[in-house]
This record gives structure tokens, C-alpha cells and sequence, in this order.
């Protein structure tokens, strides 16, 4: 089974944790992981192809 | 964190006194949020932002926030390294924190994007999925109405009360199926919505003000989320470019509302 990366902090993500993903608001084209850390702490993340960066 | 109220009084308060600012602002806000930082840093100034769009946004009190800088906001702000996520301007006089109009512009127009990409994918599965938007704010409840009304069916507004298990209890009456996206105006008004999506692991758009915090927010609009003025304009320049990036009008004058149909009917309470 295929890990995703969190595009906060690049850990492996769980599928026990409350991830989310969700489509590159800006580009539309990458899938943009969060952790469950990362995303309650609004930690920042970066589009791997447009340089998006959230939240 | 912030301190941010839990009794109604004082959040009634806050809320009148940011209506109350917006008069002032109109008439005084001209010479006095304008002028820029002199500690900006230079490239925002070489920023161009369209003087029509600028004195729409000014008008409507959309930059202004509040006396309170939450954490988050104010790393990003002291540490610029990056301009495109520092959503403050600056720091008045009076100790009130303003908001980056060209921040919130870019934001809403990617905001549009996210929200016209879901419901476009949303379409191609058997059941259509939905977006929920909440806003327990008193001054949020029509202009989610009325975005809700203008994007049809799939769009639901939760504007009363955000029954707890909507989005995590299947079992229950008012649980929602097939969530893509979940809107919300405020952080802490909406906090059961912004709870939910995060255990139902459903991606969250909010409006942030200078004193709300980013935690379970994947995408934020900065903007004042409790002026009546503000909250009309920000919903109605949502619904008209995401009407306009799914093909049901092909131009913006094509949109047949106005900024007024978005806004709360609501006479806010002036205080001598
Ligand atoms: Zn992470
Ligand atoms: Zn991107």
C-alpha cells in the first residue's frame, strides 16, 4: 500500500489519523496532503507544481 | 491562542463596534488606512491593484480587523519571508490590526477556483457530492443564504444552528452525504462545522480576521468576517466568479444580483 506524504512536513501519512486531501486550490493539478498534526497546528504547505502556498 | 469571547454579550459587543467602525471608516478611512507601511517590505508596493476594486473593498470595510493578533497570523507577519501569506497590513493608531486587500483579492479569486473545481468534479459521480457552508454569525446568515440559493441545490447552507453529527453521524436526520467541501465565515463562531470536517476528513475554506487562528483551515480568505458590508461583498464576488468559471454566465455583468442581495437585512444597534 502506497503511503501519501504530508505537503507540510513530507512525514508518511497514517490512515488511522485524520488527514485530509484535497486538490491544489490554485493549480487545480496536485494533490495536496495534510497531516492531522500539520493541519491543526495551520502549519504551511507548498504546491510541488505551482508553489501554492496554504492555507 | 487568543482570548476570544464566549458570552454573547461581549460578542454582541464586538460585533456592533466593528458595524460602528465601518461608518467611521467610510468617512475617515480615505487618508488613513491608505497610507502604506514604511517598513513594508518594497515589492508591495510595486503591487497593482485595480483602483476600482480597491475603493470597492476599502468601501466595504473588508480589510478591517481586529486589536487582537492570533499566533499564527503573527509568525508569518514578523517573519516575511514569504509576502504571499502574510495577510496583514498593518497596525493603527487606535491598536487595530488591518488586513492586506491584495491578499484577500488574490485569496478570494483562488477561493473561487477551489470552490468551482469541487463542484465540477462533484458532478461526474453518481451522486452528486455537496458542499456545506455554515455561519452562525449574525451578519453571515443571508450572505450564505443567498450563495447557497445562487449555486444551486448542491450548495447547503447551514445558517440557523450547525446541528452536531451533520457531518459525522450517518445515523442521524440532519446528516449530510457525500461532503466535498466545507465553507465556513469564522474559525471559532463555526467551531462544530470546523470539528466535524476534521474528523470526517473534509477539506475546509474560512474566512480568517487578524484574530482567528488557522488550526483545520486548508484555505483562508482573509477578511473581516463580522461586518455586514464585508460578509455581503466577500459571498457575492464568491458566487459571481464561480458562476462564471463553471460556464452558467459567460461575463461578470452577466451575474444578475448585486452586492446589496448579499448583505444581512439586519439594522445593526448603534451605540451613543
Ligand atoms: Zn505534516
Ligand atoms: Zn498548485
Amino acid at each position: 500500500m502506497i503511503m501519501e506524504q504530508c505537503s507540510c512536513c513530507g512525514r508518511k501519512i497514517t490512515p488511522y489519523e485524520n488527514a485530509v486531501h484535497f486538490p491544489c486550490p490554485n493549480c487545480g493539478d496536485v494533490t495536496i496532503w495534510r497531516c492531522e498534526k500539520c493541519r491543526e497546528a495551520g502549519n504551511s504547505y507548498t504546491c510541488i507544481k505551482c508553489d501554492f502556498l496554504g492555507p | 491562542m487568543s482570548e476570544k469571547k464566549d458570552d454573547g454579550l461581549k460578542e454582541d459587543f464586538e460585533e456592533d463596534f466593528k458595524e460602528d467602525f465601518e461608518e467611521i471608516e467610510e468617512e475617515e478611512v480615505e487618508e488613513e488606512f491608505i497610507i502604506p507601511v514604511e517598513e513594508k517590505p518594497e515589492e508591495e508596493e510595486v503591487e497593482e491593484m485595480d483602483e476600482e476594486i480597491k475603493q470597492m473593498f476599502l468601501s466595504s470595510g473588508i480589510h478591517i480587523g481586529t486589536k487582537i493578533l492570533s499566533g499564527k497570523l503573527r509568525n508569518i507577519h514578523l517573519n516575511h519571508f514569504s509576502a504571499s501569506n502574510d495577510f496583514i497590513y498593518r497596525q493603527t493608531n487606535y491598536g487595530l490590526y488591518v488586513l492586506n486587500i491584495r491578499r484577500t483579492e488574490e485569496r478570494l479569486h483562488i477561493a473561487a477556483k477551489w470552490i468551482a473545481k469541487f463542484i465540477e468534479e462533484g458532478k461526474t459521480h453518481d451522486e452528486s457530492s455537496k458542499i456545506v457552508i455554515s455561519s452562525v454569525r449574525r451578519y453571515g446568515k443571508e450572505p450564505i443564504r443567498k450563495f447557497s440559493e445562487v449555486l444551486g441545490k448542491n450548495v447547503i447552507a447551514r445558517d440557523i444552528r450547525f446541528v452536531p453529527g451533520s457531518l459525522t453521524n450517518p445515523n442521524m436526520e440532519a446528516y449530510i452525504r457525500n461532503v466535498s467541501l466545507v465553507i465556513i465565515v469564522d474559525p471559532h463562531a463555526d467551531k462544530q462545522a470546523l470539528k466535524e470536517a476534521k474528523i470526517a476528513r473534509i477539506p475546509v475554506l474560512s474566512l480568517i480576521d487578524t484574530d482567528d487562528d488557522l488550526a483545520n483551515v486548508d484555505l483562508a480568505i482573509p477578511a473581516n468576517n463580522r461586518g455586514k458590508k464585508a460578509l455581503g461583498l466577500v459571498f457575492f464576488l464568491l458566487a459571481r466568479e464561480v458562476l462564471r468559471l463553471i460556464g452558467q454566465i459567460s461575463s461578470d455583468e452577466e451575474f444578475p444580483y448585486n452586492r446589496e442581495d448579499f448583505e444581512s437585512k439586519i439594522v445593526p444597534i448603534m451605540r451613543e
